[in-house]
């Protein structure tokens, strides 16, 4: 393993460690904001595999986070413990990436994006008016833990920070791996891709179901943590109109990405709300032009294109 | 393998696109380790044919017939892995990855599944890069290359997948005389060491003329000539198809004083 | 279907489609999700809504304003914001277009507020009776105003140059190029086209039905809807697009309730994108 590697595994850990500590600073309020910022994350790297590294973008992803939090509201409801509802979660949406997208993800480009917008507000409603299930528009409790509050946001700080890490990882190693550089192909070029011999279907829905699978288990942490969801929360298109601004500023296409801009934007958003209140909208749109404009590659990208221009330059020098 | 040998047939194949014939009930035969010529004039559907015998487009009717199994329903992906492949006319790098990333890819997915894991893939498309001559750039950014590199890249690329046939549609395009001539050279002598059997389609005559062991003429969507460079070079329908009638008229006198 | 509800379905279905053919245009030439769409709708909403309180003139008169200020809205939104990001694949000009939509959004709410906005016009209440049926004026007028704008874009397609380039560079933007076409300046007035068509099927909603900025995520999910049934590109077939879900949220309301009025419109569309992702119609703009 090469020094720099080294050096870089060895900042995680000690990254990973003060994350893991942080909480004892902490006011109850960052905590919780916090917890806020690692969902964000994982939510935004299941976007990023799908769009920042396959170039399909499933603009409809919430619909997953939904599912999650409706599959552990209505199974805690029925008695079952909570580690059992969350891998129902994550299956049930499995199932749902997998059936809806096999007949879309055979088309290219935009089909999908929209498609996925109409699924998931077909899915809204559909959660909306089956009252007797899911407690229609007005929403659904699950079971509140009986606990001391910090305990118990403590406890979802340190849950969700363990699915943004299992999420970033696994996210790593599968692009490094055989599927990864088939994924990538596809954004590279599709057709060249399927030349070379990549079951690009195949590629397609595998992926869109891993970006399910984590997607959903955030919103079953979600539901659990909030002890009530609404439908029009859990659907919304925000987040996924968030989770897309999160993984351009942060970078699409990186690993780090998603979870610096989780980051950034939650920043941006406690400062903001204060600041303006009356005119949030217009500020984000503004902010999301500006970063489509100037910083298109996000944080990451643009220190990566700095230090490839470093490089460059050092290099000419050099052979001068 | 059948008969003489025979890897790949192509039977009474056709595209329509409505009125339009582009390949109209086109049949010849190719034997292991050849290189045929597939020559014709602009919009003679030599590529059209290519995408046909991949799967790349569904085919109006006909057959192709690959290794004695019929291929003609087989999804593109699934033609690749068997061993068929092609080049593309407009190179089509893998844009945003590296050069050797592109060449592994190749070699990630190209054959069968044997030594398909990321540590075998490397190593072959390492070699196969050295062996094209690429070395010194392949860590370069395809958007970073010359043109003659991206289609020695490309080729890479499809000799990493360890294919038994491969149509190489008009490689030459863009190059100039130098580069041509180096191309020319490179082919020749990766189809002896991998034992390839090369589909060449171009339209200028002279790179196919001395590296074809025989030539298929299309026009208009149709084979109106097969047979050796000479065979062919001398025929009047070849030279009518791409200069016209007049200087086809003098070939024909030219022959008959002989 | 009694004949009423086909008669309401009817005329809920002309606005539809005028509606629709803008974002179908836009989608389907230029190339762009417009996620403002919506927007655009209300804002020609609310500019017929001034003109009427402050000059009391009608919305049917006020909606030539209101397509003017829209189609030059629409050509700077295209020209300042868009087209740089043409090449680079939907997600940013999808996330550029969402944030139009917001900035208009906040626009709207700091002017007009949240609150519902009618345009109380003299001759709201009346209607006219064909048989057992009634048809009210506002819907009628509404009606046949959507399909002479309708006809009138056809015609400005098949018979002007510039809209016979936009055809052109439709069906085949090198071979346009080839000879000699401002391409970009094709894709720009045709995306300007479709905020126009956005901002006159605003008028002419103001003043049947009341708005507000709760309508513009809505709206964006019924053109949708109608795009996509039609075939992206497709002027007529918008227009079924739009009359189609005109009969069916009818229906819908009609037979299970209101609630499932949007749900409807919903399951209809990933149905499609399901079985015929190139809409009813079919590819392209000549079918």
């Amino acid at each position: 393993m090469s020094n720099n590697k080294k050096v870089n595994i060895f900042l995680l850990i000690i990254a990973v460690v003060l994350f893991i500590f942080l909480p004892r600073f902490l006011s109850g309020y960052m905590v919780r904001v916090i917890t806020t910022i690692f969902m964000y994350a994982v939510i935004a790297q299941g976007m990023n595999i799908m769009s920042g590294y396959m170039g399909y973008l499933p603009f409809g992803n919430a619909m997953f986070f939904g599912i999650g939090a409706y599959v552990t509201a209505i199974g805690m409801s029925k008695g079952l413990p909570f580690l059992v509802v969350v891998p129902l979660a994550a299956i049930t949406a499995i199932l749902f990436s997998i059936l809806l997208g096999l007949p879309v993800l055979r088309l290219r480009g935009h089909y999908f994006a929209i498609a996925t917008i109409g699924m998931s507000a077909a899915i809204l409603s559909v959660v909306q008016n089956a009252t007797e299930i899911t407690g229609g528009a007005m929403g659904t409790t699950l079971p509140i833990i009986d606990k001391d509050p910090s305990i118990v946001y403590n406890y979802f700080y340190l849950a969700m920070f363990g699915l943004m890490i299992i999420t970033t990882l696994s996210l790593h190693f599968i692009i490094k791996s055989r599927f990864g550089f088939g994924i990538r192909s596809i954004k590279a070029n599709e057709e060249a891709a399927i030349s070379m011999g990549i079951n690009t279907t195949y590629h397609k829905v595998v992926a869109w179901a891993i970006s399910a699978f984590f997607t959903s288990i955030a919103g079953a942490l979600y539901a659990y943590w909030m002890s009530f969801i609404a439908p029009d929360e859990v659907f919304d298109v925000m987040i996924a109109v968030n989770t897309i601004v999160i993984m351009l500023i942060g970078g699409a296409g990186s690993i780090l990405g998603p979870i610096i801009g989780a980051f950034i934007i939650e920043l941006f958003a406690e400062v903001a709300w204060s600041a303006f209140l009356e005119y949030h909208l217009a500020a984000l749109g503004i902010i999301i032009i500006i970063i489509v404009f100037f910083v298109p590659k996000g944080v990451t990208g643009t220190i990566a294109d700095f230090i490839k221009r470093k490089k460059i330059r050092a290099r000419k020098k050099v052979s001068i | 393998m059948g008969e003489n040998n025979t890897i790949l047939k192509i039977m009474n194949l056709s595209k329509h696109f409505g009125a339009l014939k582009a390949v109209d009930e086109v049949s010849f035969e190719v034997k292991k380790g050849e290189i045929i010529g597939l020559i014709g004039p602009n919009g003679a559907g030599k590529t059209t044919l290519t995408n046909l015998a991949t799967g790349a487009y569904p085919k109006t009717d006909g057959k192709v017939i690959f290794k004695d199994l019929d291929i003609s329903n087989l999804k593109p992906y699934q033609i690749a892995r068997m061993g068929l492949t092609r080049t593309f006319q407009v190179v089509k790098p893998l844009i945003g990855m590296t050069v050797e990333e592109n060449v592994l890819v190749g070699s990630l997915y190209g054959r069968d599944k044997r030594n398909t894991d990321m540590k075998n893939a490397s190593k072959r498309a390492k070699e196969i890069i050295k062996l094209v001559g690429l070395e010194n750039k392949k860590d370069s950014l395809v958007s970073d290359i010359t043109l003659p590199d991206l289609k020695k890249m490309e080729f890479a690329r499809v000799l990493a997948m360890e294919p038994e046939v491969v149509f190489l549609d008009e490689v030459m395009a863009g190059l100039n005389p130098t580069e041509v001539a180096e191309a020319s050279i490179l082919v020749k002598k990766i189809r002896l060491e991998k034992d390839l059997t090369i589909v060449y389609i171009e339209h200028i005559m002279k790179a196919v003329m001395g590296i074809s062991d025989r030539i298929v003429v299309l026009h208009h969507g149709r084979k109106i000539v097969e047979g050796t460079p000479q065979e062919v070079v001398n025929n009047p329908a070849v030279v009518e198809a791409y200069l016209g009638k007049r200087y086809a008229k003098g070939i024909k006198e030219a022959n008959n004083e002989e | 279907m009694g004949l009423q509800m086909l008669m309401n379905a009817t005329l809920l279905g002309g606005l539809y489609a005028l509606m629709g053919i803008g974002f179908s245009l836009q989608w389907g030439i230029s190339g762009i999700i417009n996620l403002s769409y919506g927007a655009m709708v209300m804002l020609g909403s609310y500019i017929s809504l001034e003109f009427f309180n402050f000059f009391h003139i009608d919305p049917f008169i006020s909606m030539i304003m209101s397509g003017a200020i829209l189609f030059v809205i629409g050509a700077i939104i295209y020209r300042g914001l868009l087209q740089p990001f043409l090449k680079g694949g939907i997600v940013f000009t999808l996330i550029l277009t969402f944030a139009v939509r917001l900035i208009v959004e906040n626009i709207i709410l700091k002017v007009w507020s949240a609150d519902y906005r009618t345009i109380r016009l003299v001759y709201a209440g009346s209607n006219f009776q064909l048989g057992d049926v009634y048809i009210p004026l506002t819907k009628f007028l509404t009606f046949i105003t959507a399909g002479i704008l309708i006809y009138l874009t056809y015609l400005f397609m098949m018979n002007t140059k510039i809209g016979k380039g936009i055809q052109a560079v439709a069906l085949d933007k090198e071979g346009a190029q080839a000879v000699g076409m401002d391409v970009e300046k094709m894709y720009m007035i045709n995306f300007a086209l479709g905020t126009a068509l956005a901002g006159l099927t605003g008028s002419l909603w103001a003043s049947i039905y009341s708005f507000s900025p709760h309508l513009l995520g809505p709206l964006v999910g019924k053109v949708f809807i109608i795009a996509i049934l039609g075939g992206l590109g497709n002027i007529w077939g918008a227009a079924a697009g739009g009359l189609l879900l005109g009969f069916a949220e009818t229906a819908g309301a009609g037979f299970l309730g209101s609630q499932w009025q949007e749900a409807i419109g919903m399951v209809i569309m990933v149905s499609v994108l399901l079985w015929r992702p190139y809409g009813l119609m079919g590819k392209k703009f000549f079918g």
